[in-house]
């Protein structure tokens, strides 16, 4: 145990920010993603629904791992071999992409859930003020809708987070992917899986905890 | 506001301000409107009852187009809102509504809820918004209540509220969705008085209502409707009182 420390430890921090940046970067896609194909699967409109539907069955359809393998392999030889374009794809931005991808398909499900939690009573008074559309959903309808997403909104970033580690297929240097490695330098399994499984607890322990503070909060006039 | 000397009597004299030529409105295979044609005359307090699904509250929502309607034009002032190119933000600015679950904005405390629609449609200023909604609430008797969260109100409180809230549109037409269907009965009697009030005070009023007591007292014409038709229309003494249509008779009786 002390062996893993001293000599790969800096590795492993090392790896956990990676890990880290790539749940961030990945989190904040989804977030964008998952607003957008959300808001369009409640919008009043046939072709907005449908597409958004679609995106959602798909990515939600597919394996991450293969959607990972898909992007990361599969795209590039389709622009470079296929189309006779050139691109060339970093770990770190197939990585984002599928995290953004696949966790944006969830988010939207949990924003759609969440906006058709509110009772459309409120919508109706807000317009019935002449309040346009948008101007109703973002004063009056989002903000009690993000209060009942914030749970599975949390709990879909720890899924995520997770879920990194599943993008060590890919060669990613997070944190399984680095601790792979130490194993095979060190044959040392219990001592480096068993730190490797700490750090993630901490990572999600903390997230979830300031979650909580962050739920109470918003819980006022309840 | 014109002043409370208009009476139903000379409502022919005055300027139509709804006009509902054969709406008909429908939910997939379901007729709730088959063919309603009426005029609302500036400051006339017109009170629709009947059946439950007779259409009331439909028709009601088709006044301000929160139903989209299936056929037929809305004109409010003359301006069709069933027209896809009118602004129908600026016109429901002068309608206001009174819904029977109230529906105060839950994340926003009472004073915000009367502020949020003038300050955001620049109608005016916070500080201005701020005062005329302190007045509002004055006059509904909530002035106490600024800071309270919907949830920590009573029933008719709420409702007080939600009328406060249309009110500080400044609008010349409200609309009463069945506003005291989802009170305790003791609470009926302080939001019927607020109504009392703005019927007193001149304002143009459509209210869909099982209050027949208030009907008698403060309508200037009672619609009943059934089956998605307006059966019979009067004052109250007429519709009320000397149903002359079998089916108004087999309701006021199943109700009074």
């Amino acid at each position: 145990m002390a062996l893993i420390v001293t000599r790969y430890g800096a590795l492993l921090l090392r790896a956990m920010g990676q890990t880290l940046l790539l749940a961030l970067l990945g989190l904040f896609f989804a977030c964008i993603l998952g607003m957008i194909f959300g808001l369009m699967s409640v919008l009043q409109n046939k072709v907005c629904n449908i597409i958004a539907l679609i995106f959602v069955d798909v990515i939600r359809g597919v394996p991450m791992i293969v959607l990972a393998y898909f992007i990361y392999f599969g795209f590039p030889y389709l622009v470079n071999n296929i189309l006779h374009g050139s691109i060339t794809l970093t770990a770190l931005q197939a990585g984002t992409v599928c995290l953004a991808l696949n966790c944006g398909a969830y988010m939207a499900e949990i924003i759609r859930a969440g906006i058709q939690s509110v009772d459309k009573g409120q919508m109706e008074a807000a317009r019935s003020l002449g309040l346009p559309y948008w101007k109703s959903m973002q004063k009056v309808v989002l903000p009690q809708a993000i209060r009942t997403m914030i749970p599975s909104i949390i709990n879909q970033f720890i899924i995520t987070l997770k879920d990194t580690s599943i993008l060590s297929v890919i060669g990613f240097p997070e944190l399984v992917n680095t601790a792979k490695n130490v194993v095979a330098n060190t044959f040392m399994s219990f001592q480096t899986w068993g730190i490797v499984a700490v750090m993630y607890l901490i990572i999600i322990l903390a997230l979830s905890k300031s979650a909580k503070v962050l739920e109470r909060r918003l819980n006022v006039g309840r | 506001m014109l002043g409370a000397e208009h009476t139903g009597k000379d409502r022919k004299e005055r300027a139509v301000r709804i006009h509902v030529s054969h709406l008909k409105k429908n939910f997939g295979d379901l007729m709730v409107l088959k063919d309603i044609s009426t005029d609302i005359y500036e400051g006339e307090v017109v009170v629709i009852i009947g059946p439950s699904g007779s259409g009331k509250s439909t028709f009601l929502r088709c006044l301000n187009k929160l139903e989209e309607v299936s056929g037929g034009a809305v004109l409010i002032d003359g301006e069709d809102i069933t027209d896809r190119h009118a602004d129908i933000n600026k016109m429901r600015e002068r309608i206001g509504m009174v819904f029977q679950h109230f529906n105060l904005f839950n994340n926003m405390d009472v004073l915000h809820n009367l502020m949020l629609a003038p300050v955001e449609l620049g109608k005016q200023s916070k500080g201005e918004a701020s005062r005329s909604a302190m007045e509002m609430l004055a006059r509904v008797g909530l002035a106490d209540k600024a800071n309270a969260y919907p949830s920590q109100l009573s029933g008719g409180q709420k409702q007080r509220v939600a009328i406060a809230r249309a009110l500080c549109m400044k609008p010349d037409i409200m609309l009463f969705d069945e506003p005291t269907s989802a009170l305790d009965p003791e609470m009926v009697g302080e939001v019927l008085q607020v109504m009392k009030q703005l019927a007193a005070d001149g304002m143009t009023m459509v209210i869909v209502t099982h209050e027949m007591g208030f009907a008698r007292e403060v309508s200037d014409r009672v619609m009943f409707m059934d089956g998605g038709y307006i059966v019979e229309e009067g004052t109250p003494q007429e519709v009320i009182l000397n149903p002359k249509e079998p089916r108004t008779i087999d309701f006021l009786n199943k109700v009074l």
